[in-house]
């Protein structure tokens, strides 16, 4: 069974400490709720665990099944069997969308599909996410609406069919009739066997998707693991009650947050400064 | 100076004895035009008259001296220039389209390869010299090794040229340290009651977009070259298939 652990994992932008000391784990056919307030390290870790090169990993391991993926490259890790769909995909002008899939669905595989087989699995992923078929033919996510590239996130994922998907706020641009789209298919892969781990500041996602844990990240740090009625309490009460009941400041942001709104990385706009 | 009506679409491959070239469009045609060889070329003139759309397709590959190109448009006509430039060593290109009458139009695309030691500079000019004229600029290009690139150009709307609209985009992608690349798009607007834009984009392939791509599994060489061809690939659709084989072998090989 696939299982990604993170163990201690402790890590530095520019210098600044963003996570110190994340101890977790996501197994296949799980989905990971992951809940905490902005700018206390959530898209940090999807992004770390994808290995962008931005972060510094300073101390920790990460193993995929038993194997230690700390130093393999962005795309070896992508090989390995993680997925990371991003809160804001950028535009690449230019770059035509469906060579660039048929590029990853290669580059993921061991043997190199036809074009047609490649058109086939295309199609059958747009009408999935009813998505319009002529968004592959152009260049990648560039125009696209919000709830467009979010759909393409998902609709890479379906391509790809990693071991363990991380989805950060993919939610968040999609309208009520493609968040159930986008759930749909997150029960459906879970179902056939494949891990999640999801970061959204709504119940909704959560309420379609039904995950198996939920994780509280505060301070940089995993400070709660359990059952998904943690997301009811949070979304009905906020964080207040880490505090109150376990002891833990909560350290507010020192940087202005006026530039942070949904879609942006919390942790991005505070070391931009 | 050698001039040539242009009353269906013609392939041309230019001789080296022509220094000057006319190509005149007739009233009320359609035309496409594939110009080669245009190496040894001073001047290329092209004349389109009224009612008239001339789909021109340059492809020039080796060595290119100092070309002018000069095109006058008349009302509600049209030219659309689809210019790749793979020339190498020293070029400088100007382009001046006038747009002469009402509702006249002219789109130009080019796709520009600059490596080694190549040392180009290309220019494109717009004139607006009558009301409802409407000119756009999409000049891109790729930047390696110790060569230099300079994009630059005027879009003019003079006094009166009224609900006219001018858009200019330059955007060069650059490889190494020792390369220089300059996009330096003007405008210069005389009127109040028109529309117009300018964009210069002079960058390294952006490690975002690097990481984007890595994550689905591309290693970073694989990447860089899919975003490198999406800043030429884009010429290709003024092209038949086969200057677009020619263009895609030249691109693999250069890159």
């Amino acid at each position: 069974m696939a299982t990604l652990k993170i163990s201690d994992l402790h890590v530095e932008v520019e210098g600044k400490e963003i996570l110190n000391g994340v101890t977790t784990q996501i197994s296949e056919g799980e989905t990971v709720a992951l809940l905490g307030p902005n700018g206390h390290g959530k898209s940090t870790l999807l992004n770390v665990i994808m290995g962008h090169p931005r972060y510094k990993i300073t101390q920790g391991t990460l193993l995929l099944d038993d194997v230690d993926i700390t130093n393999m490259t962005t795309d070896e890790r992508a090989k390995a069997g993680l997925f990371l769909a991003l809160q804001n995909p950028a535009e690449v002008p230019g770059v035509i969308n469906s060579d660039f899939l048929r590029a990853a669905v290669n580059a993921t595989r061991e043997e190199k599909v036809s074009t047609y087989k490649f058109y086939k699995m295309l199609d059958s992923a747009t009408k999935e996410l009813k998505m319009p078929f002529d968004l592959a033919t152009r260049s990648l996510n560039e125009g696209f609406s919000g709830g467009e590239k979010k759909r393409n996130e998902i609709l890479q994922l379906l391509l790809l069919e990693p071991k363990i998907a991380m989805l950060d706020e993919i939610d968040s641009g999609l309208d009520v009739d493609a968040i159930q789209i986008v759930a749909d298919v997150i029960k459906k892969e879970e179902e056939k066997g494949m891990g999640f781990l999801v970061i959204s500041h709504y119940a909704r996602l959560f309420d379609l998707i039904k995950p198996t844990r939920a994780i509280v990240m505060i301070n940089g740090r995993i400070v709660l693991d359990g059952d998904t009625s943690l997301i009811k309490r949070i979304d009905q009460t906020g964080y207040e009650f880490i505090k109150t009941e376990l002891g833990i400041e909560i350290e507010k942001e020192n940087a202005n947050m006026n530039t942070v709104s949904i879609g942006t990385c919390a942790v991005k706009e505070t070391i931009k400064k | 100076m050698k001039e040539i009506v242009l009353n269906q679409d013609l392939e041309y491959r230019c001789s080296s004895s022509e220094k000057e070239l006319t190509f005149n469009v007739a009233s009320n045609s359609d035309v496409s035009l594939l110009l080669s060889d245009i190496e040894e070329m001073e001047l290329l003139n092209f004349e389109v008259s009224d009612n008239a759309t001339l789909h021109l397709a340059i492809f020039a590959q080796k060595f290119l001296k100092n070309v002018k190109i000069t095109a006058n448009i008349g009302e509600n006509s049209k030219i659309i220039v689809y210019f790749a430039d793979f020339t190498v060593e020293r070029n400088h290109l100007d382009a001046s389209i006038n747009l002469n009458k009402d509702n006249a139009r002219a789109e130009w695309h080019l796709a520009s390869l600059s490596t080694q030691k190549d040392d180009k500079e290309i220019a494109v000019n717009i004139y607006h010299n009558s009301p409802n004229t409407h000119g756009r600029i999409d000049n891109y290009g790729v930047c390696k090794e110790n060569s230099k690139l300079i994009f630059a150009g005027i879009s003019h709307i003079i006094k009166g040229c009224h609900q006219s609209t001018s858009h200019q985009n330059a955007k060069i992608v650059v490889f190494d340290d020792d390369c220089k690349a300059i996009a330096r798009p003007i405008l210069k607007i005389d009127e109040n009651d028109i529309e117009a834009s300018h964009a210069a984009v002079v960058g390294k392939v952006n490690d975002e977009h690097i990481f984007y791509l890595t994550s689905r599994g591309l290693s970073v060489e694989d990447a860089k070259l899919l975003i490198t061809l999406g800043y030429l690939k884009p010429i290709l659709k003024g092209f038949n298939e086969q200057v677009r084989e020619q263009i895609n072998s030249l691109i693999e090989g250069r890159l």
